[in-house]
């Protein structure tokens, strides 16, 4: 089967800018080591799909909203954010995978790897991916709101249920771009365009454009750069994040002087 | 429940984590009085507004009247400092449309602005700019956005530096004025109560005193309430 061209490219287009339009909303809410072990759950779900050889984008997908409704329930039964629980079963999770994934797979789905998909299957996720940032730019008054005043936006009925919607727009994505980026390297995706944006921006409205901007430049160039130089994508585009991300920092300090 | 009333409490009661916080509390809030909740740290205030506001379980009645609007002010922010929301954003959360404000709103916006005597500038400063008086006038101007007929106020002058806690209080008083806005506010400061409120209700997990301010503070129940060593006013 010879794989549509540029797939890659594609993938980390889109879901680059997804990540990007979610983030700023999982790091206002302190949800950024949470979000970040999340994608560690996929790990089983790659497992049992390759036991029983099934596309493992279904595995992942399944384990993640699981996972996402896991948090929810977590968050309203305490106050507390309950990080340590999730810590705990989030990381079990990611060791019950590396046991069950045969060796040779490993390493691609630790840390991503160069996808090859059918047309239809790369269709569907470029398509998620833009519906997904879409619904984060629709709904982002009520993200914000429920973050800037949680007490305030219940009295305008705004109800848990956003908490979830959100929770599920960061599984679905986390989801679209494990094949490229990997199950530990994922979740930060989500977290650095939207650090970079932070230090940068100066309301909430020019801060998510610029992490769905940084969010699909930085995923382009990291595959780009792994293309060229035979490196794995993932590591490849969280370390130019990284690297951008050191670069924005004295912004931030300018902006608070 | 009479005609005025906006808002009628009857036997409320609020458990939490089996213990009583707040027990077989009744009042009535008329239209268009400020009506002051007092009491010391821990004598369920909070719990009290947010019972009202269907945010906390509780038994008895709570009814407002049907066609009520309820602003909300709480006391701050809920997001840390460092977060990029601008004050304009804080008030677009209650505006149709988050991206592209109408010409409605923002002329609605402007309004707010002048009645809590705050500049245009300050839609520009992020939240986390914004001092102790400008976030509680912030905090106003968007409660008043939904043309409330009540205010719910909690200790809305906590987080202001010294000498402007008249400011907010004189704003307060106009509101009630000119637009007939009932004010139920929880405060810690007697003097307040005593000028700019008709009614008090004392609070230590349950009702103290209740009624004028000049009559329902004589000294035994503001001893009750804050205990022995209490503080009295003198009438100048």
């Amino acid at each position: 089967m010879q794989p549509p061209p540029h797939t890659s490219f594609w993938i980390a287009l889109l879901v680059g800018i997804a990540s990007g339009s979610v983030g700023p909303f999982i790091l206002l809410r302190r949800m950024a080591l949470v979000g970040d072990a999340l994608s560690h759950v996929a790990l089983p779900g790659i497992a049992l799909a390759l036991i029983y050889r099934f596309d493992p984008f279904y595995g992942v997908i399944a384990f993640l909203i699981a996972a996402a409704f896991l948090v929810f329930w977590l968050e309203g039964r305490s106050r507390v954010p309950p990080d340590a629980i999730v810590g705990l079963l989030f990381t079990a999770s990611l060791a019950i995978g590396i046991l069950m994934i045969p060796n040779s797979d490993v390493i691609e789905s630790l840390f991503g790897a160069f996808p090859v998909l059918s047309l239809p299957l790369l269709l569907a996720i470029l398509l998620t991916a833009a519906v997904l940032s879409a619904l984060c730019f629709v709904l982002a008054k009520r993200f914000l709101f429920l973050i800037v005043s949680p007490d305030l936006a219940r009295v305008h009925g705004l109800g848990r249920g956003y908490d979830l919607a959100l929770l599920l727009i960061f599984a679905m994505i986390v989801a679209l771009g494990i094949k490229l980026v990997g199950t530990l390297l994922m979740g930060a995706l989500t977290i650095i365009p939207a650090s970079i944006a932070k230090n940068l921006a100066q309301s909430m409205r020019r801060y998510v454009i610029l992490s769905a901007i940084f969010g699909g430049a930085i995923s382009v160039a990291g595959v780009w750069v792994a293309e060229s130089f035979r490196f794995l994508p993932g590591p490849a585009i969280v370390l130019l994040g990284v690297g951008i991300f050191v670069v924005s920092l004295p912004f931030a300090r300018r902006k608070t002087a | 429940m009479t005609d005025d009333a906006v808002l009628n409490v009857e036997d409320l009661s609020v458990t939490l984590d089996g213990l009583p916080v707040l027990q077989n509390v009744s009042f009535t809030l008329q239209q268009g009085e400020a009506f002051a909740v007092i009491g010391p740290n821990g004598a369920g205030k909070t719990v009290l507004f947010r019972a009202l506001l269907g945010l906390l379980p509780h038994t008895g009645l709570a009814r407002w009247r049907p066609d009520v609007k309820i602003g909300y002010v709480p006391q701050r922010f809920s997001v840390d400092r460092s977060a990029p929301i601008s004050a304009l954003e804080f008030f677009l959360l209650q505006s149709p449309n988050f991206w592209r404000p109408s010409a409605a709103f923002t002329n609605q916006l402007d309004q707010e602005l002048n009645l809590m005597g705050l500049h245009q500038s300050v839609l520009r400063k992020g939240l986390g700019e914004l001092s102790g008086g400008e976030t509680q006038r912030v905090l106003i101007a968007s409660a008043l956005l939904q043309k409330p007929s009540v205010l719910l106020l909690d200790e809305p002058t906590a987080a202001v530096d010294a000498g402007f806690e008249d400011t907010v209080y004189t704003l307060l008083h106009r509101v009630q004025t000119e637009r007939g806005t009932a004010l139920l506010l929880i405060s810690h400061d007697l003097s307040v109560v005593y000028r700019y409120a008709q009614r008090v209700l004392c609070l230590n997990k349950s009702v103290v005193c209740q009624g004028p301010p000049v009559e329902a503070l004589n000294p035994q129940a503001l001893a009750t309430l804050y205990g022995e060593a209490s503080f009295y006013h003198h009438e100048h």
